[in-house]
């Protein structure tokens, strides 16, 4: 029983896919840019002619489902077949996936896509069936990650590295406007010109203490 | 931060089938192996071989089969990660297109007919070829000549061709490689050093992409420290965007900013004058020189195109930086000033007092490994090598490949050569005029390839060894680095999949079927042989004289490696290396920093200091006397010049590629499955030119079609594609046809004191076709 989630010092991203071929030798995950659980997004663009070239608001973000606490996926499908599991993360009963792709259309992050040998709309469940059902504590992209910039772990545990960062550092979450509450968290970046630069306008900085009322999971179903 | 909605969306916009049945087959789809629930399954702790680097893994095997690969929190070097290639290192072991038997020649030469033969059938062949061959040779060993790029078992090749069977002609990868580099900092400072990354407080990288060419440990080092990055670069690559500053520059102009450095911090006098006085020979000669030639920052804006003001107020920053490191490289050579480029930037970290120094180039400490002795044969017939002929310096191990081709082609060399032995060398694509290759490989008697996948190179062979991965087979122990030295082990995870064998297996076998009838070559043409035989017969001539080539594999791999490291450092030692992988003092008191990244030796412990007689030689009479600069010198004929409507054509990497070795992983096709040739966003707009568009490259001599990607990231007179493409081999079948090969038309140049080849010498016209 935990509440799993994520956090990402973004800022030291250096674009290099690593976690992402981890996460398909790990979960099995078919070839094909259209088949991934997560992904890297470079945002931003380098401005300027070449020999006055600015590259100062390209950032790398890490992109993958959010583990919404109000998950607009679970609310849209029509065949009850998302869930929520004991440890917090949402998940799916494979065979009850008729493919009707509205937990698609309902994603703001884009996060699902079609798993076309098993027939289901697959997208990252924190290695849950694979490393976590084996008693690991961490998942492939975070271990594999020249950067070490995924902290990942229990929301619900104090100790646990990634309560003990949030704490630490400031931090934002993506869409906050669809609230859905993601559990997914991007630190602020130490550089304060990348920081500004890499941030939208308006984006709501949170500190743990405001976030960790909002995370306790709502939809809590057993297996 | 925006979060742009791209990819799957197009995919709802038509049928779900659309998707299901979309391009892929179904095998290519199911290539990734989801790994178990069970907890109780082999973990072998092994090192990759997808690259140089050898970071450090555990396999994990389930019935069998190599399921997961994951980093190694044991190694010092590797720092618990692996990269993209490192995950992806499975799809190697599991290539369909691997070479999976002995195969001999029944086409023409690259014409790919070939049939299937027992291991026994593929030597017996080579053995009568090298009969004939030796026989007309009157034994001179040095008419075979043997290859082998970057990795572990090259010593192991070395000691079979060179000691055992008394071949002169090695050639490596090092003169298309980073020579230069190794040969400026030994011949400056007496050692290749190591540099310091993470103890720097402030960088300069001159054009080393360390964030898509990634370097264990430097590239991890960088991430992790809180050092000033500045990145001098013709191309706005990746590493260049995370820098604090990134500087575009010219091509080949690089030396011309160290100079003004130079200048900058002797004129002003911002130089380490105590280390100056202690370390430094011919200071004198040094200041002088670059004082005299007046090499100030507006001189070099005018060659670089990098604003005075920047020289001026970066060079001051270096200086005043506690623990200031200009990064040597790890790269190519770009230009026929590429040595002296290399040996600048040793100066200007000496000038900063930054040798031998916490954030600098450091000389630390090997663990030295004991060498295995072997008894070798004295060949009195076997001539010496010539590549090095008409080369200030050169590296008397793997030689220079330009001026070999050139010497043999123009049939220079003082002895013809009838043989080739090729390893883990892809001759085909990895150096520059590849119809020049063909036609030295056209020359050959015979032509012998030991390699994993059929490429470019293996199909001009006579006959093919499929050698294992290195995930099939355990290699001799290694050490690594100097700072937190450590020993390796490349553990086995599978048995070698089809027939393939390890290298020491196929030399080997090699050796077993070859000893005796080359004896018998030198027996009849050999006069210090002939004296020793009717000394002492024929049989003890032959076991005294070291005429057993396969003497140094009687032991196996596990064998030898158990019996060297015992005796030399312990039980303990041997256990941590079968079961972690590793071992260095240190790795029982390993500490996590944070998030699974590790200190790996205390502060305290690492050789960033260590006691060393050695000189800064700011003078090399050698180069003087051969008609070259003693001290770093900008030459008109440096300066950066295109044609009209020609580009200079430079090349590079993606950070999901290593060279062609990776072009046929289905994996990471997935993220770069073609080049593209990187044109100024301007200049493609004047010629029409959109991303896509299909283009004509022609240089002087050859021509490719590449798809074109239009960018402000590169300078109006230059265009670049990445190395790795355009493999002809239709028996790797995700790579061929797939984008452009650099070699094809980059010109054949390279500098004569190291004698490397200059890849960014070559201009180009481009046409939309």
């Amino acid at each position: 029983m935990a509440n799993y989630g994520m956090a990402f010092d973004y800022e030291l991203c250096i674009d290099c896919h690593a976690c992402e071929v981890a996460c398909k030798e790990e979960n099995g995950i078919s070839l094909g840019m259209e088949h991934r659980r997560l992904w890297i997004q470079k945002d931003g663009d380098i401005e300027g002619d070449f020999w006055n070239i600015d590259k100062s608001s390209v950032s790398f973000i890490q992109m993958q489902c959010q583990n919404c606490v109000n998950p607009p996926c679970l609310e849209a499908c029509e065949r009850k077949a998302i869930y929520i599991d004991e440890n917090a993360i949402v998940r799916i009963y494979k065979d009850k996936c008729d493919l009707l792709l509205s937990c698609m259309k309902a994603c703001p992050y884009d996060a699902r896509y079609i798993d076309d040998t098993h027939f289901f709309t697959d997208k990252c469940i924190f290695c849950a069936d694979t490393r976590l059902a084996r008693g690991e504590t961490t998942t492939a992209c975070q271990i594999t990650c020249p950067a070490k910039l995924r902290y990942f772990g229990d929301l619900n545990d104090e100790k646990s590295e990634i309560v003990q960062m949030l704490k630490k550092r400031n931090f934002f979450v993506l869409k906050e406007s669809e609230g859905t509450i993601p559990k997914l968290f991007y630190f602020i970046p130490k550089n304060k010109e990348f920081a500004q630069k890499t941030i939208e306008k308006g984006t709501k900085i949170y500190t743990w203490g405001e976030m960790k009322p909002k995370i306790k999971p709502l939809n809590l179903k057993k297996i | 931060m925006r979060v742009i909605e791209i990819s799957r969306r197009k995919f709802l916009q038509g049928s779900v089938a659309l998707s299901i049945y979309s391009s892929l087959s179904f095998s290519e789809c199911l290539v990734t192996t989801k790994t178990s629930k069970n907890k109780n399954v082999k973990k072998v702790p092994y090192l990759c071989n997808v690259c140089r680097n050898k970071c450090a893994g555990f396999a994990r095997v389930e019935e069998g089969v190599i399921t997961k690969l994951n980093p190694n929190p044991n190694f010092p070097k590797s720092k618990n990660m692996l990269c993209p290639k490192g995950n992806a290192g499975i799809q190697k072991v599991y290539d369909r297109d691997r070479l999976k038997y002995p195969l001999i020649r029944i086409g023409k030469r690259g014409e790919g007919k070939y049939k299937r033969v027992t291991w026994d059938e593929a030597y017996e062949y080579i053995k009568d070829k090298l009969v004939k061959i030796l026989d007309e040779e009157k034994d001179n060993r040095s008419t075979i000549v043997y290859c082998n790029g970057e990795g572990f078992n090259k010593d192991e090749y070395i000691k079979f061709f060179n000691g055992k069977l008394g071949s002169a002609n090695f050639l490596d990868e090092g003169s298309i490689c980073l020579n230069t580099k190794l040969g400026a900092t030994i011949l400056t400072i007496g050692d290749v050093g190591e540099m310091d990354v993470a103890g720097s407080d402030y960088m300069i990288i001159s054009g080393a992409n360390r964030y898509e060419s990634i370097v264990t440990p430097d590239s991890l080092n960088m991430i992790h420290s809180n050092q000033k990055l500045v990145v001098l670069d013709p191309r706005c690559t990746v590493t260049a965007i995370k820098a604090d500053e990134y500087l575009p520059v010219h091509p080949g102009t690089d030396l011309a900013f160290c100079l003004s450095m130079i200048y900058i911090a002797l004129k002003n006098e911002l130089y380490d004058k105590e280390y100056v006085k202690k370390y430094f020979k011919d200071f004198d000669k040094l200041k002088d020189h670059i004082l005299s030639h007046k090499y100030t920052s507006k001189w070099a804006e005018k060659k670089t195109h990098i604003p005075s003001e920047k020289i001026e107020r970066i060079t001051r920053e270096f200086f005043n930086a506690k623990n200031p490191l200009y990064y040597l490289g790890r790269r190519s050579v770009w230009s026929k000033n590429d040595f002296q480029f290399r040996r600048a930037m040793v100066l200007i970290n000496a000038l900063a007092g930054s040798i031998n120094k916490k954030g600098g180039i450091i000389f630390g400490k090997h663990i030295k490994l004991n060498p295995e002795e072997i008894n070798e044969p004295f060949y009195n017939n076997s001539q010496g090598r010539f590549d090095l002929d008409g080369i200030v310096y050169g590296s008397n191990k793997g030689g220079s490949w330009p001026n070999f081709r050139e010497k043999v082609l123009g049939k220079t060399s003082p002895y013809p050569v009838k043989a080739m032995f090729i390893r883990k060398h892809n001759l085909m694509q990895n150096m520059p005029d590849i119809k020049k290759t063909q036609k030295l490989l056209e020359m050959m008697d015979l032509i012998v390839v030991m390699d994993i996948l059929p490429c470019d190179t293996v199909l001009m062979a006579d006959v093919i060894l499929p050698e294992c991965t290195y995930l099939e087979r355990e290699d001799m122990v290694v050490s690594f680095n100097k700072l937190e030295p450590s020993l390796g082990l490349r553990n086995q995870v599978i048995k070698p999949l089809y027939e393939s064998k390890s290298i020491q297996d196929i030399l080997k076998g090699l050796g077993k079927k070859l000893s005796k009838p080359l004896f018998e070559i030198s027996a009849k043409y050999d006069i210090y042989l002939q004296k020793n035989i009717k000394k002492n017969g024929k049989n003890r001539a032959f076991k005294e004289g070291g005429y057993d080539l396969a003497e140094l594999y009687k032991n196996s791999v596990p064998q030898r490696n158990k019996r060297l490291i015992i005796s030399q450092f312990g039980k303990n030692v041997y256990d941590s290396l079968k079961n972690r992988g590793i071992w260095y003092p240190y790795i029982d008191e390993r500490k996590e920093i944070s998030n699974h990244y590790y200190e790996y030796y205390p502060e305290d412990k690492r050789y960033y200091t260590v006691k060393r007689n050695y000189k800064v030689n700011c003078y090399l009479e050698k180069l003087a006397k051969n008609g070259f600069d003693p001290i770093p010198t900008w030459r008109d004929e440096y300066d950066f010049k295109v044609p009209k409507n020609k580009f200079r054509l430079i090349t590079g990497r993606y950070v999901t590629a290593t060279q062609t070795a990776t072009a046929n992983n289905i994996m990471l096709k997935d993220f770069e499955e073609i080049n593209k040739i990187w044109i100024n966003n301007i200049v493609a707009e004047k010629l029409g030119i959109k991303e896509n568009d299909d283009i004509l490259v022609v240089s002087s001599v050859d021509k490719v079609i590449i798809k074109a990607y239009p960018t402000n990231k590169i300078a109006p007179d230059i265009v670049w594609f990445a190395h790795g493409f355009g493999i002809c081999s239709q028996d790797l079948v995700n790579a061929c046809g797939h984008g452009a090969s650099d070699n094809m038309i980059i010109e054949d140049k390279y500098e004569k004191i190291y004698g490397c080849s200059t890849m960014h010498e070559t201009n180009v016209s481009i046409r939309k076709l």
